[in-house]
C-alpha cells in the first residue's frame, strides 16, 4: 500500500495521545458526596444553633438551639461513610497516625473525629438543661462547658463544612480544580442546608413567628450566597464545566442543585417573609426541604461529573496552562 | 523522653540520605519492544492486564496503572512530503516521574507515601489505607488504587517504586536493566542530567529541531512539581505524549481556595450573630 493511501494517524481531540485521559479517574464512590452532604449539614446546624444560643432571644434559644440534636444526628453516619469508601477500611486509624493539615484529607479526618464528640456532648448538655436527660447521665452532661463547646464546635464546624470543596479542588480533575471557588460553594451549601435543618425541627416543635423569620433571613442569605458563588464557579470553569452543565448530570444539577436547592427556597422565603403562623410554618418547611435536597444534588452532581471530567483530555491541558 | 517514646512505639530512624537516583528515558532510542514493561511486571510480580486490544497502534497497554508501572506509547505521525505522506512513530516508555514536589506525597493523609533515601517517591504498602486521594492528585495520572475485591494487594495505592528493593542492594531497576537500546538509563540524577543535555545537543546538531528535554530543573514544566527524577528526551511537544505543559501542584492554590471558603463561613457566622442579636 502506498504511503499516501494510509489513513491519517489518529490523535486525541485535545491534541494528545489518542483520546486517552491525562489524569486518572477518581476511585471514590457515592459514600463521599453523601458524607460531604451530611457533614456540611451537621456543621451548619451546629453553627446555627450555637449562634441562636449565644446571641438570640429567649425564644430563639429555646427552639433554634434544638439544632444541636440535628447536628449530632447528621454526624452519626459520617465516619462510617468515610470509612466505607476506603480501599482498606480496617486501616482507617492510619489517618490519625500523623497530623498533616497540608493534606485536606488528613485535616478532614481530624476535624470529623473532633467535632463528633463535641456535637454529642453539646447535644447532651442541651438535653440535660431542658430536662430531657435526667439521672447520672444528665448530671454528667451538665458538666460540659457550654460556651467552650460552642466556640470549639463553631470553629470545627466551619472547618468541616469548608474543607470538602477544597479537598476535591486540591486535585488535578479539571471540573474540580479549574475554579478557586469550589470550597466556598460547598461551604455556602453546607451552611444553607444546616440552617434549613434547624428550621425544619424548629417548625415542627412550634415556634414563635419572629424566630422563624430570623431563621428564614439566615437561610435566604446562605442560599443567595450559594447562588452567587455558583455563578462565579460556572463562569470561571467555562467550557471545562460541560460534563456538569450539559452531560448526563445536567438534570440533577440544573433542576436539583440550582432550581430546588437555591432559586426555589429564595422565592419561598420571599413569600414567607410576609406570612404569619401556619402559612409561614408550611412555607418554611417546604423551603428547608428544598434546600436540603438541593444540597445533596449539588454535591452529588459535581462529584460525579468531576469523574467524567477526568477523561477530558483538552480540559486537562487547559488546566495545566492556567 | 522522645527516645523512650520511639522505643516504645518501635519507631525506626529513617536511613541516611544517599545520592539521588533516577531515570533518563531517551525516547529517540526507544524501539517499542516493551521489554521494560515485561521486566517490570516480572520483577515486581505484578499481575497481567488481560489480553484486550485497544486498536490504537501496537499499544495494547494503554495507561500506567496500579499494576502497570512502565507503559510504552506508540505515537503515529504523518506529514506531507510532496504528494505522499511521510509516516513516523514516536515511541516512549512512560513511568512515574518521581517529582521533587510530588502531588501524591503531599495529598497522602496517612504518611504511606514517603520520599526514600534515594530521593524517589514510594508507597509503604503496610501503611496505605486506600483513601484514594493520591489518584486524582497526580498531574500525570500515574498512581492508582487496586480494586477492593482484587487478588493483588487489594484496595491500596500502587505505582513505580524505582525498584526500591533493587536499589537497596545497589542493583539497576529491572526496566533499565532490560532495555536493549539504552533508551532507559538509570543512575545518579545529576550525572543523567549532564548526559541528557549532551544528547540533546547531538540530536539538535543532526537537525532534530523539535527535540527537547522534559523534567529538567530549568524547564517550565518544573515550575510547580519541581525537577523530575525520571525525566525524558522527547522528539515533539509534551502534549503529543499526553504530558501536561506545566504539571500542576495542587498545594500552590490551596491557600486561596481555603480563603474563599473561610470568607463565606465567617460571613455567615457574622450575619447570624447580627440576625439573632440585632432585635433582642
Amino acid at each position: 500500500m502506498a504511503a499516501d493511501n494510509l489513513p491519517p494517524p489518529p490523535a486525541g481531540e485535545g491534541g494528545g495521545y489518542y483520546d486517552y485521559p491525562v489524569v486518572k479517574r477518581p476511585v471514590w464512590t457515592w459514600e463521599v458526596p453523601a458524607y460531604f452532604w451530611l457533614g456540611g449539614m451537621g456543621a451548619g446546624a451546629y453553627i446555627t444553633a450555637a449562634l441562636a444560643q449565644n446571641f438570640g432571644s429567649a425564644d430563639d434559644k429555646r427552639v433554634a438551639a434544638g439544632g444541636y440534636y440535628v447536628a449530632a444526628a447528621a454526624l452519626v453516619p459520617c465516619a462510617p461513610l468515610l470509612i466505607a469508601d476506603l480501599g482498606r477500611p480496617d486501616r482507617f486509624h492510619h489517618m490519625l497516625r500523623i497530623f498533616k493539615p497540608l493534606s485536606p484529607m488528613n485535616l478532614g479526618a481530624w476535624t470529623l473525629t473532633s467535632l463528633t464528640p463535641v456535637a454529642f456532648a453539646r447535644a447532651a448538655s442541651h438535653a440535660a438543661s431542658s430536662g430531657l436527660l435526667r439521672g447520672p447521665l444528665g448530671a454528667l452532661a451538665r458538666l460540659v462547658p457550654t460556651r467552650l463547646a460552642d466556640l470549639a464546635g463553631v470553629i470545627l464546624g466551619l472547618t468541616l463544612a469548608g474543607y470538602s470543596g477544597v479537598l476535591l479542588a486540591a486535585t488535578n480533575i479539571p471540573l474540580w480544580a479549574k475554579s478557586k471557588l469550589l470550597g466556598g460553594l460547598f461551604m455556602a451549601s453546607g451552611l444553607a442546608s444546616g440552617s434549613a435543618a434547624v428550621t425544619l425541627q424548629a417548625a415542627r416543635r412550634g415556634v414563635p413567628d419572629a424566630t422563624l423569620h430570623r431563621l428564614g433571613l439566615l437561610e435566604t442569605a446562605a442560599s443567595a450566597g450559594e447562588l452567587a458563588i455558583l455563578t462565579g464557579y460556572l463562569v470561571q470553569t467555562g467550557k471545562t464545566a460541560r460534563p456538569l452543565t450539559s452531560g448526563r448530570f445536567a438534570l440533577p444539577f440544573w433542576l436539583g442543585a440550582v432550581g430546588a436547592g437555591s432559586v426555589l427556597p429564595l422565592l419561598l422565603h420571599r413569600v414567607a417573609g410576609r406570612r404569619q403562623a401556619r402559612a409561614l410554618r408550611t412555607l418554611s418547611i417546604a423551603a428547608a426541604l428544598c434546600t436540603i435536597a438541593g444540597s445533596l444534588a449539588l454535591r452529588w452532581s459535581i462529584f460525579e461529573a468531576g469523574k467524567d471530567s477526568s477523561a477530558d483530555q483538552r480540559a486537562s491541558f487547559d488546566l495545566s496552562r492556567d | 523522653m522522645i527516645d523512650a517514646y520511639k522505643r516504645l512505639m518501635n519507631i525506626e530512624e529513617p536511613p541516611p540520605p544517599k545520592t539521588a537516583k533516577g531515570f533518563f528515558t531517551d525516547t529517540s532510542l526507544c524501539i517499542g519492544c516493551k521489554a521494560c514493561e515485561v521486566a517490570c511486571k516480572q520483577w515486581n510480580q505484578l499481575p497481567a492486564d488481560g489480553f484486550a486490544m485497544t486498536g490504537n497502534s501496537y499499544d495494547n497497554t494503554g495507561h500506567l496503572g496500579a499494576t502497570t508501572w512502565r507503559h510504552v506509547q506508540f505515537i503515529e505521525q504523518a506529514k506531507a512530503n510532496g504528494n505522499s505522506q511521510e509516516q513516523r512513530w514516536l515511541m516512549m516508555s512512560d513511568v512515574c516521574k518521581h517529582c521533587a514536589n510530588a502531588a501524591c506525597l503531599e495529598a497522602c493523609p496517612t504518611g504511606a507515601l514517603v520520599r526514600t533515601e534515594f530521593g524517589t517517591v514510594y508507597v509503604q504498602q503496610d501503611i496505605c489505607n486506600g483513601c484514594g486521594f493520591c489518584v486524582p492528585a497526580c498531574p500525570f495520572g500515574v498512581i492508582d488504587r487496586t480494586p477492593k475485591q482484587g487478588h493483588f494487594e487489594a484496595g491500596t495505592a500502587h505505582k513505580c517504586t524505582l525498584c526500591y528493593d533493587r536499589l537497596k542492594d545497589d542493583m539497576t531497576p529491572a526496566c533499565a536493566k532490560s532495555c536493549p537500546t539504552a533508551s532507559i538509563q538509570f543512575g545518579d540524577v545529576e550525572e543523567l542530567r549532564t548526559r541528557a543535555r549532551r544528547r540533546l545537543g547531538e540530536l539538535q546538531a543532526r537537525g532534530e529541531s523539535k527535540a527537547r528535554l522534559y523534567g529538567m530543573p530549568e524547564g517550565e514544566e518544573a515550575a510547580e512539581v519541581g525537577p523530575l527524577h525520571a525525566f525524558f528526551l522527547l522528539l515533539d511537544e509534551p502534549q503529543k505524549y499526553n504530558l501536561p505543559e506545566v504539571p500542576r501542584l495542587p498545594r500552590r492554590t490551596m491557600a486561596q481556595r481555603y480563603g474563599w471558603s473561610a470568607a463565606v463561613g465567617l460571613g455567615f457566622a457574622l450575619l447570624g450573630a447580627l440576625v439573632f442579636g440585632g432585635r433582642r
